[in-house]
This record gives structure tokens, C-alpha cells and sequence, in this order.
């Protein structure tokens, strides 16, 4: 975890699952790096505005989904906002995905 | 907030000032031995819920429909024909407050009574009234809905097409009384995209409507995952089962 989130009074989780959507193995390959080239800016933009990416993760093989990203965002709002960057960008029309939201836990299990 | 399509004539963007967060609940109780869930648990949810009234959470989407509504906590009681026992819809100042809302209800007890799954996102599009609207609806229908594999391939001609279709459904939701709370996106925090609220008179309304939804072929482009039940106060949906020394199973 970086400084900024470990500062930040509202950090959030942010988990991503994707699975390319049918179509996109038809997508030309020119188009999808452009698409890539898009979306990795994006990524960049989001961890110059304090977001921490764990990494993406291979899951296919005990899921629906086949990546899974693990990320912390200062807000659930700033997660949000970079999300909806990805959305006016086409990433959903090319990826199926589930988001997760979450804050982490303050107590120990009791 | 961006809304994830534009206009149609039945709906329209939510003005930014009303711009507020929303949290569904689908909830099964599990309370089944004394001891787990009692009085003093209760008491804290309801201490709580207070709380997220006076913290400016609308708590009945009625409010949402008529503001000088009591802002009472609503529940579904939708157990007769799901697996899950209640539902509810609330609205939250913020994100970050809808969803630090629900952890705070869990911790004062809710997490003891029921396992919850909360979808949390934000409103989309003000609310419709349908036609011949009262204010006596007493059950709810929810539809949650996310666009297929077809739609993302769809041109972008062929989506507006599919908005004109489905908006005459949606016109004759309205006809059917229906009184729908806009729509909510769920895209940052769950794989369904869309919930949408109804106020009906019963049952069979959403079936007759839905009916209209199929003929326009409204599920060619869409999941959906529809949950019916009657509007009670949250309060007596949350009751616990049973008193203490109570030991025999249901």
C-alpha cells in the first residue's frame, strides 16, 4: 500500500473481474491496441490521482470471469470516476465484467 | 454523474442537484437458534437507521415519489417467492456514505439476522409516474438488468432503435399504473448494470407489464433478474423470529 492510501481516510477496494466479450476476438488488432493504448492511459491517470493497483490476475480457472485487477482508491467515489473513464472509453462494450467495492475491515473477527 | 445512456421520452438524466447514491439489499435470514439475533441487536439497527435518516439517506423510495412522504424505513417482504427473505432500496448523500452505511448497519447487528448481498450505485434517471398514478401501491417489483454480449456488439444505430422499442414498453408500464422510481447503475460495485424500481398494485401487474417488455423484444439485449414483493415497514421485517429461551426449530 502506498503513503497516499495509507493516508487517505476513506480508502477503498476496488475489484475488477473481466472477461474479453465475444466480439473482441473479432476486433481488428490495430483497434484493440488503440483500445488498449486508451484504457492503459486511463489505468495511469488513476494511480497519478493516488490509486494503487495490486496487479491483474489470472483467475479463468475457478471463475467466470478470466482476470481479475485488485485495487485501492482513496474514495469509492475516486474508484467511480475511474471506472466510468474506462466505460466512455468502450471498455465494457469489449469486456463482461463484476465490481466489487469495499472497505477494510477495522476489527479483528470477533 | 454520467448516465449510461442518453434520454429517452419516458426518461430523463437526474438533475445534478439531486444527484444521490442508492444501496439495494437482498437479504435471508439466518437467525434460526436463539441467542443469534435479538432484541438489543434490533434496537441498534433501528438506532442506526435513524441515523442515516438524519444523515439525509431517504429510507422509502415512496419519498422518492412524493417528498412529503414519511421517510419511514421501507422493506419488501419478498420471501413467499424468492430465496431471499427481504429487499430494500435505499438513497445515500454519497457513495462513500451509502457504502460505509451498510457496514455500519451490519456491525450494529444486521450481520447476525440475515446474509446480505448490498449492491450499491448511483442514480441514473428521475422518477415516472404512471399514469393514473395513487399513492396506495402497496407491492414493489425490482429489475435488475445488465446488457448481453449482443448489445456491446450492437452498432450504435441498433442500440437507439432498441431504446425507441423498449420505451414503448416502458409506455405501457405506464398505462399498467406503474410508478417507476428512474433508474440506478450498479456498474462500479456488481456485474448488473441497472436496477429499476416499481410501485404496483400487485403481482400480476408485473407480469402483464413484463409481457409488453417481451414483445418488444426488451431481453434480446438484456440479463435480467426480476424480484417482486409487498412493501412493509422495515421495522417488522427485521423483528426478530423468536424470543430468547425459544429453542426449537422452524
Amino acid at each position: 500500500m502506498s503513503d497516499h492510501a495509507q493516508k487517505s481516510g476513506a480508502d477503498c477496494a476496488w475489484l475488477h473481474y473481466a472477461r474479453p466479450r465475444p466480439h473482441w476476438y473479432l476486433t481488428a488488432q490495430a483497434d484493440k491496441d488503440a483500445l488498449c493504448v486508451s484504457w492503459n492511459s486511463i489505468r495511469k491517470a488513476a494511480t497519478e490521482k493516488g490509486a494503487v493497483s495490486q496487479g491483474r490476475f489470472h483467475i479463468r480457472g475457478q471463475h467466470d470471469f478470466e482476470t481479475v485487477e485488485i485495487w485501492r482508491f482513496p474514495s469509492s467515489q475516486a474508484a467511480y470516476d475511474h471506472w466510468q473513464a474506462l466505460v466512455e472509453a468502450r471498455y465494457s462494450e469489449f469486456f463482461a465484467f463484476s465490481n466489487n467495492i469495499g472497505l477494510e475491515m477495522e476489527d479483528a473477527v470477533k | 454523474m454520467s448516465a449510461l445512456t442518453g434520454d429517452t421520452d419516458v426518461f430523463t438524466a437526474e438533475g445534478a442537484d439531486r444527484a444521490r447514491a442508492c444501496v439495494l439489499f437482498l437479504a435471508t435470514r439466518q437467525d434460526d437458534l436463539p441467542g443469534i439475533y435479538d432484541a438489543s441487536h434490533e434496537a441498534a439497527i433501528n438506532g442506526v437507521l435513524d441515523e442515516l435518516v438524519a444523515e439525509g439517506w431517504i429510507v422509502s423510495q415512496r419519498c422518492v415519489f412524493d417528498p412529503e412522504a414519511p421517510n419511514v424505513p421501507m422493506g419488501i417482504d419478498t420471501g413467499f417467492t424468492h430465496s431471499h427473505d427481504l429487499a430494500g432500496v435505499f438513497e445515500a448523500p454519497s457513495l462513500d456514505a451509502a457504502l460505509a452505511g451498510t457496514v455500519r448497519l451490519e456491525k450494529a447487528g444486521w450481520v447476525r439476522a440475515f446474509k446480505t448481498e448490498w449492491l450499491i450505485g448511483l442514480r441514473e434517471f428521475s422518477p415516472v409516474f404512471g399514469k393514473g398514478a395513487h399513492s396506495d401501491h402497496e407491492w414493489a417489483f425490482l429489475a435488475l438488468w445488465e446488457w448481453n454480449d449482443q448489445w456491446c456488439e450492437a452498432a450504435v444505430d441498433e442500440r437507439n432503435d432498441y431504446d425507441l422499442e423498449c420505451d414503448e414498453a416502458f409506455k405501457g408500464d405506464l398505462d399498467h399504473e406503474v410508478n417507476i422510481s428512474g433508474r440506478m447503475r450498479f456498474d462500479i460495485a456488481h456485474h448488473w448494470h441497472h436496477l429499476g424500481y416499481w410501485e404496483i398494485a400487485g403481482p400480476d401487474v408485473a407480469d402483464s407489464a413484463i409481457r409488453g417488455h417481451e414483445r418488444v423484444a426488451d431481453f434480446k439485449f438484456t440479463t435480467s433478474r426480476h424480484i417482486v414483493g409487498r412493501i412493509r415497514p422495515l421495522g417488522d421485517l427485521i423483528a426478530p423470529k423468536k424470543t430468547e429461551g425459544e429453542g426449537h426449530n422452524v
